[in-house]
C-alpha cells in the first residue's frame, strides 16, 4: 500500500546536487537515491516529505514545491477572504531569517506582519491544537474503557494509541504498516481541525461565505503541504486548507513587500478562534502533544488537576523516551497506570510498532513525530549554517 | 668528478614515489572534475559518476598511503627534502625576482646558485604538502563521516577540497610545463622520470650549491 500523492513535495535540483550524500544519512524513509559523486534523486513513494534532506542539503540543492505565488494572487483578489493560522514552532523560528537570536519568541511581531501582508484573519494554530489535545485526550480515555470492559465503549480502538499530528508519521505508517492505522488516533492535525472549522464555525460568524474563503496556514513542516491535499480534508465541501507556506516562506513573503520586520510593534491574533489556553504552545517539541494529552485525560479521569509528569527521561534529543502515570480514574474507583512513549525520528518507531502489532507493547500511549527534537526542526523551518552537527 | 659525470639526483623509491604520486593525481584531477561538474565524458571513462567516485576514494587512499609509506622507510631523506625546502636564503628570494631566468621577459644578467632544489621548486614542494594535507584533512570527512557531520562543516570541507584542487591542478601543470617543456629546465625531467641521474655540468650550473657540498664530500 502507497500513499502516492499528486504533488510531490520535495525535488533535489540535480543541477546544484554534488553528490556529497549527506541526505542519504538524514531521511528517515531511505527514499533517497544516490551514492557519493551522483546526482541525487528522491523516491516519491517512499517519502514522506519531512524535508529533513532539504534543511540538511550542505549546497541548498534540495527545494520544496512553493505556493507562495498562488497566495499572493489570492491576496491580492478582492473576492476572497483570505484567513491565515501559524504553528506554535513558527514564532520562535522566524526571527532568525531576520538575524535574531535562535529562539526568539516573535509572535506580536508575525501576527502584525500578517496583517500588513494583507490577511482578513490571522489566527494561532494553538486554538486548534487546543482542540487536538481534548480530541486525543476523550479518545484516550475512550481506549481505556474499551481495554478495561466498560460497556458503551465497545466501538473504541485498540491501545495503544498513537498520535496523529505528524503527517510524515501518517504517511510512514499508511505506507509501511497499514495494519497499525487503527492504533492511531482519528483526530486531526490542528492544521486540519483548524481549516475546518474557519471554513464552517468561523465562516459562519464572520459571515462569510466557505466558497469565497481562502485559508492559508503557515507550518514549520514540509509534510504539512501534502497533508492539506489529502482528499478526506474537506469538511465543509472546500479544501480545509487550501495552501500551506513554510516559515521560510512567510519570511521570504515579508521580505518580499519591504515590511521592516524587526521594528514591527507586538500585535494580538483575531479573538473569534485565534484565543487558546496556551496549553498546546509545546506541541512543536518532542514529548508536547504527549504532556498536553495526558494532562488532559487526567483531569478528564480523575476530576483533579494533573502535576509535573516525571518522565524517566526528562525532555531532550534521545529518540525513544517512556514513563507511567499512575491515573485515578474516578468512575471506576481504581488507579490505573499509563504507560506512555516518546519517539521521534521515524527511524526509531520499527521495533515500537512491531512490538505492538505482536501484541507484547507495553504501551497505552505512544507520540510520534518525525523531525529530531520534534516540529521546532521541522523542513519548513529557517536553514541554519552551524559547523557543528 | 670530472665536468661529464652523472649525479644521482632522485633514488629509485623517491622516483616511484613521484610515478605513483602522478598516476593517482591524475586519476584523481579526472573523477575529481568529472563528478563535480558533473562531465559525461569524462565519468563514462570510469563508468558513470558513482564509478568514478568510487575510484576518486581508493586513489585518495594510494594518494595517503604511498607518500605515507615513502616516508616511514626514507625518513631522513625526507627530512632533508623537508629541511632543504623550509631554508628560505637571500639567493632563493634572489631566483624568485629573476625567476629562475626561465621567463622570458624576465631581462636577467645572472640568477643566484641554488641548493639541491631551486626556490621555485622549494615553494612548489611546500605548497604541494600542504595542499596534500589539506586535501586529505577535508576529503576524510567528505567521505567516512559525510552522514554525522553538520551541513555547514561539509560544505566548508568540500569548498576547502575544491579550492585547494584547482590550486594544485595549476601548481602541477606548471610544474609539468617547466619539468618536461620549457627548453631551459627540462633537463632534469629523466632525473625524475627515468633513471634518476643529472649531468655534472647541468647541475653545476642549476643547483650550484649542492654541486658544491657534492664536491667537498668527493
Amino acid at each position: 500500500m502507497s500513499t502516492f500523492t499528486s504533488r510531490d513535495i520535495i525535488h533535489v535540483d540535480p543541477s546544484i546536487c554534488k553528490g556529497c550524500d549527506h541526505c542519504t544519512s538524514v531521511c528517515p524513509t531511505r527514499a533517497i537515491h544516490g551514492t557519493i559523486g551522483e546526482k541525487h534523486r528522491i523516491d516519491h513513494r517512499k517519502c514522506v516529505n519531512c524535508g529533513q534532506c532539504l534543511i540538511n542539503c550542505p549546497f541548498g540543492a534540495i527545494s520544496d514545491l512553493s505556493a507562495l505565488d498562488t497566495l499572493v494572487q489570492a491576496l491580492n483578489d478582492p473576492n476572497k477572504y483570505v484567513v491565515i493560522q501559524v504553528a506554535p514552532a513558527v514564532r520562535v523560528a522566524l526571527g532568525e531569517e531576520f538575524g535574531m537570536q535562535p529562539g526568539t519568541n516573535v509572535k506580536g511581531k508575525m501576527f502584525a506582519a500578517l496583517r500588513q501582508l494583507g490577511f482578513d484573519q490571522v489566527y494561532d494554530t494553538e486554538f486548534a491544537a487546543d482542540l487536538t489535545i481534548m480530541e486525543e485526550g476523550t479518545e484516550l480515555i475512550h481506549r481505556i474503557y474499551n481495554y478495561a470492559g466498560v460497556a458503551g465503549f465497545e466501538e473504541s480502538g485498540p491501545l495503544p494509541q498513537f498520535t496523529s499530528c505528524c503527517p510524515a508519521w501518517i504517511k510512514y505508517a499508511e505506507d509501511r504498516y497499514p495494519h497499525i492505522l487503527p492504533h492511531i488516533s482519528s483526530a486531526k492535525s490542528p492544521q486540519q481541525m483548524f481549516g475546518a472549522i474557519a471554513k464552517t464555525y468561523a465562516a459562519q460568524k464572520l459571515d462569510v461565505d466557505p466558497a469565497k474563503m481562502y485559508s492559508v496556514s503557515v507550518m514549520p513542516c514540509t509534510a504539512k503541504k501534502y497533508e492539506c491535499d489529502r482528499p478526506e480534508f474537506i469538511a465543509s465541501g472546500y479544501k480545509d486548507v487550501d495552501v500551506v507556506i513554510t516559515t521560510r516562506e512567510l519570511a521570504n513573503l515579508i521580505k518580499q513587500q519591504g515590511i521592516d520586520f524587526r521594528n514591527l510593534n507586538d500585535e494580538e491574533a483575531d479573538r473569534l478562534i485565534g484565543s487558546s489556553t496556551g496549553a498546546a504552545t509545546i506541541f512543536g517539541v518532542t514529548g508536547g502533544v504527549m504532556e498536553a494529552a495526558l494532562r488532559t485525560a487526567y483531569e478528564l479521569l480523575s476530576g483533579k488537576t494533573l502535576g509535573k509528569i516525571e518522565f524517566k527521561k526528562v525532555r531532550g534529543l534521545k529518540p525513544i523516551r517512556e514513563a507511567t502515570v499512575e491515573i485515578p480514574v474516578k468512575d471506576l474507583g481504581v488507579t490505573v497506570p499509563v504507560n506512555v512513549c516518546i519517539v521521534h525520528g521515524l527511524k526509531h518507531v520499527n521495533g515500537i510498532i512491531e512490538d505492538v502489532l505482536a501484541g507484547r507493547s507495553k504501551y497505552h500511549f505512544i507520540e510520534v513525530m518525525n523531525c529530531p527534537g520534534g516540529c521546532i526542526n521541522g523542513g519548513g523551518q529557517p536553514i541554519r549554517h552551524e559547523m557543528y552537527a | 668528478m670530472n665536468a661529464n659525470a652523472k649525479v644521482l639526483k632522485h633514488s629509485g623509491q623517491t622516483r616511484t614515489m613521484h610515478w605513483l604520486h602522478l598516476i593517482v593525481c591524475i586519476l584523481l584531477a579526472l573523477t575529481g572534475i568529472g563528478f563535480y561538474w558533473d562531465i559525461n565524458w569524462i565519468n563514462n571513462l570510469f563508468g558513470g559518476p558513482a564509478n568514478a567516485s568510487i575510484v576518486h576514494r581508493w586513489s585518495a587512499v594510494i594518494f595517503v598511503l604511498g607518500p605515507l609509506l615513502y616516508i616511514l622507510f626514507n625518513f631522513e631523506r625526507f627530512s632533508r627534502f623537508v629541511d632543504t625546502i623550509s631554508n628560505f636564503t637571500k639567493d632563493d628570494f634572489g631566483w624568485i625576482k629573476t625567476m629562475g631566468g626561465y621567463i622570458p621577459f624576465i631581462k636577467v644578467d645572472e640568477v643566484p646558485p641554488q641548493d639541491k632544489y631551486n626556490a621555485g621548486q622549494k615553494v612548489l614542494g611546500g605548497l604541494i604538502i600542504i595542499g596534500c594535507l589539506l586535501m586529505i584533512i577535508t576529503g576524510f570527512p567528505m567521505w567516512v563521516w559525510r552522514g554525522v557531520v553538520a551541513p555547514g562543516f561539509l560544505a566548508f570541507c568540500y569548498n576547502i577540497h575544491f579550492w585547494t584542487s584547482i590550486i594544485l591542478i595549476l601548481l602541477v601543470l606548471g610544474h609539468f610545463f617547466l619539468a618536461a617543456i620549457h627548453p631551459k629546465s627540462r633537463v632534469e625531467f629523466s632525473a625524475m622520470m627515468i633513471d634518476g641521474y643529472v649531468d655534472a655540468d647541468i647541475t653545476a650550473e642549476h643547483n650550484e650549491k649542492w654541486y658544491a657540498t657534492l664536491k667537498e664530500v668527493e
